[in-house]
């Protein structure tokens, strides 16, 4: 079979193959022509001769069948074979050990994550249990005289102009995305992975800031986004990827959910320049962008301020008297807009 | 019979021991595993061919595992272990398959 590659390669028209042979002086190789030091038979090599070539040099070099040969033969043999079964079962058992090792340490961070947002969702609804039990107990407490009452009034204005009151109420939902990414297969595992759009069509803080800026100078008298309700101090920035609302992190589509009269809100809001931006970023980008009027829109209260002024009155036993006319006055409440 | 059984031994060793492989030797245990399944088809191969001989088919398993981790840990130093990884991959899996065909000639005649 060699000899016929060796042929085949002298009538080659390869002029370069030619030169090497008139060179070499043989022309009746009976190998494969050599070039140099390369060699072409290392790739016909590769594809033909699979035995090791030590199994024919020792069977040609055997010849004493002594039992005492075949003994040392079963030795060393059996010594072979229990490295390879050891490397074999090994190889298994670390493969096996490793791939749950992985697994479960994602499970853990995954049930550390759940656990640690279900802990943080039932803090939050015991603040709005307890700081709506407050409100409670102040209204009693201010509508023992007029004085108070004209009190409660103020402190329910100012509440709600700092967002610390759950409302309800029509309104307008707007509905911004990313604009979705494409699926591609993976070359490697031949898994379909979605592929993230460029940043080009990903919404960033500053497009969340500038609608809910176009939603307030429309007539909003509240708004949320992505369920997080906005106080005059709530910010909306980016961390990394990740746009946080008053620290909360929300996530694509947003949800912007603003109350007021849907009559007013919708033409004006789709008048605004940040509307009519967004809804040539749908062509331009691919974004989601929906505006729709909604007849009862429910946004919680916003988180508590912290308060920088204000501090714990000393002794609360005469709650009736003084407080009232002292709370309202150090609240840092009313800022932003 | 002898042989058989050492494997087998040899299997339940690494099965019941679980030697936790160290971590600077982990890049390698694929490659290792590759190159023992290469002897061992070389040497059923052989076998049927009527030439297997105990000491080549020892040293050739040894040698072919010691060879292609040190091509692989060379090849790490210099910054290209992932593709000599794959070309010993490669080389070793074209004779894995071609000694199978063979064996498949001698067990079944087509």
């Amino acid at each position: 079979m060699i000899r016929g590659k060796g042929e085949h390669a002298e009538g080659a028209p390869d002029p370069i193959v030619r030169r090497a042979l008139e060179l070499r002086g043989d022309e009746h190789t009976s190998h494969r022509p050599r070039i140099g030091n390369m060699s072409t038979s290392l790739l016909v090599e590769l594809f033909t001769d699979h035995l090791d070539k030590g199994y024919a040099a020792a069977a040609r070099r055997r010849k004493d069948e002594s039992p005492k040969g075949r003994r040392r033969a079963t030795a060393i043999l059996a010594v072979g074979l229990l490295l390879l079964g050891f490397v074999l079962a090994a190889a298994y058992r670390a493969t096996l050990r490793q791939a749950p090792d992985s697994e479960r340490a994602r499970q853990a961070l995954v049930q550390d994550v759940q656990s640690g947002s279900a802990l943080s969702d039932a803090l939050q609804r015991r603040a709005q249990q307890l700081s709506g039990q407050l409100s409670r107990e102040r209204d009693s407490a201010l509508t023992e005289s007029r004085a108070g009452d004209r009190t409660a009034a103020d402190v329910r204005r100012l509440e709600a102009a700092a967002a610390q009151r759950a409302v309800h109420g029509p309104g307008i939902a707007v509905v911004v995305g990313d604009a979705s990414g494409t699926e591609q297969v993976d070359p490697n595992t031949g898994q379909r992975v979605p592929v993230p759009a460029d940043d080009t069509g990903r919404i960033q803080d500053r497009d969340l800031q500038s609608l809910v800026n176009a939603l307030w100078a429309a007539g909003a008298e509240a708004v949320s986004v992505g369920g997080q309700r906005l106080a005059p101090t709530t910010t909306i920035r980016a961390a990394g990827e990740a746009i946080l609302v008053d620290l909360r992190p929300v996530q694509s589509p947003y949800t912007l959910a603003a109350v007021g009269d849907p009559a007013t809100l919708l033409p004006r809001f789709a008048d605004s320049d940040a509307a009519r931006r967004f809804q040539s970023y749908t062509g331009l980008y691919g974004i989601q962008f929906t505006v729709r009027a909604a007849k009862d829109l429910r946004l919680p209260a916003a988180t508590d301020p912290d308060l920088r002024y204000a501090s714990p009155v000393a002794a609360p036993t005469t709650v009736s008297g003084s407080t009232p006319g002292s709370a309202p006055a150090p609240r840092p409440s009313g800022g932003g807009r | 019979m002898i042989p058989a059984l050492a494997l087998v031994a040899g299997v339940a060793l690494g099965l019941v021991f679980e030697p936790v492989v160290p971590l600077w030797l982990q890049p390698y245990l694929p490659i290792a595993v590759v190159a023992a399944l290469d002897a061992m088809f070389g040497g059923i191969r052989a076998r049927l061919d009527g030439i297997f001989d105990a000491k080549v088919f020892v040293v050739s398993f040894v040698s072919n595992v010691l060879v292609a981790a040190l091509i692989v840990f060379l090849g790490d130093k210099l910054g290209v272990g992932a593709q000599l990884s794959t070309g010993v991959v490669v080389v070793l899996g074209i004779r894995i398959f071609g000694n199978a065909a063979a064996i498949r000639r001698h067990l079944f005649r087509a």
